[in-house]
């Protein structure tokens, strides 16, 4: 797949413009997409798109647009990635690959939710942060509608899952508990499986790098992140070796 | 020290519950009753002190005097580590209530224990843990992560599957959920507890799909069907041929992943998309049933009453043959058959009504034609 992979978000977080649009569970998500793509060793390029939400064939971001095929979201862009025959856990057994999985589950049921909950349940943030944001790329009464659209769709959702009648404390020992056994399965190694990175390594990289260095008005998921001395010297490991070649070009 | 009251749903088809949730604490319990151990006992000629080890975590030594009344045998005792539990103050009451209104979230199981109340399986576990109660001592943290990683995987994509087998799929939801749960909770409550369990089953799905994308029906159930798949396929491998998750004791893993499996292998369901999938898997197909017969195992009535039902069942099927609704297709037979005759001669004119007053119009009656038959 020497083909240019297009890989399309929203709106990049900005020191310059206040207005930026992307929120903390869809930067986290980017993120881990492109972690994904940097330990493939594919080329891809950015594409911001104040409408991005809407072109995703799931409605959510990120998605990437090779040839004639639009992917969105993680575990698809994996599954695609891996019929072109880029594979990072084709070393791993049977076992491990299923721990693999299930700690991939681990950070979608608890630091996705946790992201989602902050974002849209939190009345600080939802205030300060979530809806200005969202509604940047409109004008007035826009700015104030489709924020309220989605706020309704992201609550309905989380109280399905059971999430929205959680409390913030509750949320954050959800997150302990989360951050406690991904610092226990990585434990002093490299990378969680072996000395390669997989499919894990990109997930827990995207999610708690975004978590740790997101500027917040409550900032409690990142004050715990910050407990675990292993996880946050993995996240600067992962950006030193991926990340920090491509930003200075 | 009062007891702890764990509320679940009641078992069926050979099952002590049939919720996964419910079946998940229920082998906590039995598991710990399983351990508990007497450790010394000392006869008095009207007491009797008992030293004994609650579960496999050796720390809890409690110690009780049982005071028995003149001319009860203490034998009874000795082979019952439920009835010292009971009297040492740790034991757990089960009630299948069948009644999810009394519970705080309005779902079973609940655990009570001095005034709190405990719904969720997490939750019931960590008190259990607080109270020595529980299951995965023997583990290392970075065994209790993987459990923790597992539960995940099953809750994120095992889950829905099982809510849409049994809530989604409008066959099984007649034929089974909805009388089963309708029965199980009684009259009037039958008539909107199982509706509302319903609508929230189907919430959790369809957060899985996608809400706003335009997907058909069946596109989300194979969607759903293909993950669950995927999931049971990961859970075979990671058992391997162990006899439990991790090693040769079980864990709370195995119990959770019991919860889930059983009620789909035990219960009598007209269509289960999951099931040929989960015969390949074979090894966790005997996770179940080794779980079933060692810490579920029926007793001698329910052997009893099962090997009646099973015979009635095939005497019926016996006598009925091929046609199991055959009196009733009979009588129904019939009855189209009469009423399309008489229709017919109404409309021919064969047959004709009037109404008679009783002060003798006897006279008005005309019949057109000999062979018609007369009403009034």
């Amino acid at each position: 797949m020497a083909a240019l992979a297009r890989f399309i978000t929203k709106n990049k977080l900005s020191k310059l413009t206040v207005t930026g649009q992307i929120l903390l569970p869809d930067s986290a998500s980017c993120l881990s997409v492109k972690a994904f793509l940097e330990m493939c060793g594919l080329k891809y390029s950015v594409v911001l798109r104040n409408n991005a939400e809407h072109m995703s064939p799931s409605g959510k971001v990120p998605f990437i647009q090779i040839g004639p095929f639009l992917i969105s979201e993680f575990e698809p862009i994996i599954g695609f990635v891996n019929t072109k025959g880029f594979h990072l856990s084709a070393n791993l057994d049977d076992t491990e690959r299923a721990e693999m999985r299930a700690y991939m589950a681990l950070v979608d049921n608890i630091l996705v939710n946790a992201e989602h909950y902050i974002s849209w349940c939190d009345a600080t943030v939802l205030q300060t942060v979530t809806k200005p944001r969202y509604g940047s790329p409109y004008p007035w009464p826009l700015n104030k509608l489709v924020p309220l659209k989605k706020w309704y769709e992201e609550t309905s959702r989380l109280k399905a899952l059971g999430w929205s009648q959680k409390t913030l404390s509750e949320v954050c020992e959800e997150v302990q508990t989360c951050c406690q056994a991904l610092s226990e399965r990585l434990d002093k190694n490299n990378f969680f499986f072996g000395n390669r990175p997989t499919e894990l390594d990109a997930l827990v990289f995207g999610h708690l790098f975004t978590i740790l260095t997101t500027p917040m008005p409550v900032n409690k998921l990142a004050e715990i992140v910050k407990n675990f001395d292993n996880l946050v010297h993995f996240c600067a490991r992962i950006e030193q070796q991926y990340f920090s070649a491509t930003e200075a070009s | 020290m009062a007891d702890m009251d764990l509320e679940v749903w009641k078992g069926d088809w050979d099952l002590p519950s049939v919720d996964t949730n419910c079946l998940t604490v229920l082998f906590i319990k039995v598991h710990h009753m399983l351990y508990t151990s007497i450790m010394h006992v000392c006869c008095r000629h009207d007491s009797i002190n008992i030293q004994m080890q609650v579960g496999r975590n050796s720390r809890m030594l409690y110690t009780c005097t049982l005071y028995i009344p003149r001319g009860l045998k203490y034998v009874q005792f000795i082979d019952n580590p439920e009835a010292y539990c009971k009297f040492s103050g740790v034991s757990i009451d089960i009630k299948a209530t069948n009644n999810p209104r009394k519970s705080p979230t309005g779902c079973l199981p609940v655990l009570r224990h001095n005034g709190s109340a405990y719904t969720k399986v997490t939750d019931i576990f960590s008190y259990l843990r607080r109270k020595n109660w529980g299951i995965d001592f023997e583990l290392n943290s970075k065994q209790s992560a993987d459990i923790l990683a597992f539960t995940s995987l099953l809750e994120t994509k095992l889950l829905p599957a099982i809510l849409h087998l049994w809530w989604g799929n409008s066959q099984v939801f007649i034929d089974i959920t909805r009388p089963w749960y309708g029965s199980a909770v009684g009259f009037p409550q039958s008539l909107y507890v199982p509706n509302r369990m319903h609508k929230a089953a189907t919430d959790r799905v369809e957060t899985e799909c996608y809400p706003h994308l335009e997907m058909t029906p069946q596109e989300k159930e194979n969607l759903i069907y293909k993950e669950a798949q995927e999931c049971i396929t990961l859970l075979s491998k990671r058992l391997g041929n162990k006899p439990f998750f991790f090693g040769k004791t079980p864990s709370s893993l195995d119990a959770i992943v019991f919860g889930y499996l059983a009620p789909m292998l035990k219960a009598p369901l007209p269509v289960n998309p999951l099931s040929k999938h989960l015969g390949t898997c074979y090894n966790l197909c005997q996770l179940c049933s080794r779980i079933l017969s060692k810490y579920f195992p029926l007793s001698r009535e329910e052997l009893e009453e099962k090997r009646k039902r099973e015979e009635a069942e095939k005497a019926r099927a016996q006598e009925l043959g091929d046609f199991p609704h055959r009196t009733r297709n009979i009588v129904l037979a019939v009855l189209f058959a009469l009423s399309s005759m008489v229709a017919f001669t109404f409309f021919t004119g064969m047959l004709a009504l009037e109404i008679v007053d009783a002060d003798g119009g006897g006279d008005n009656m005309s019949e057109p034609k000999g062979q018609g038959k007369r009403k009034s």
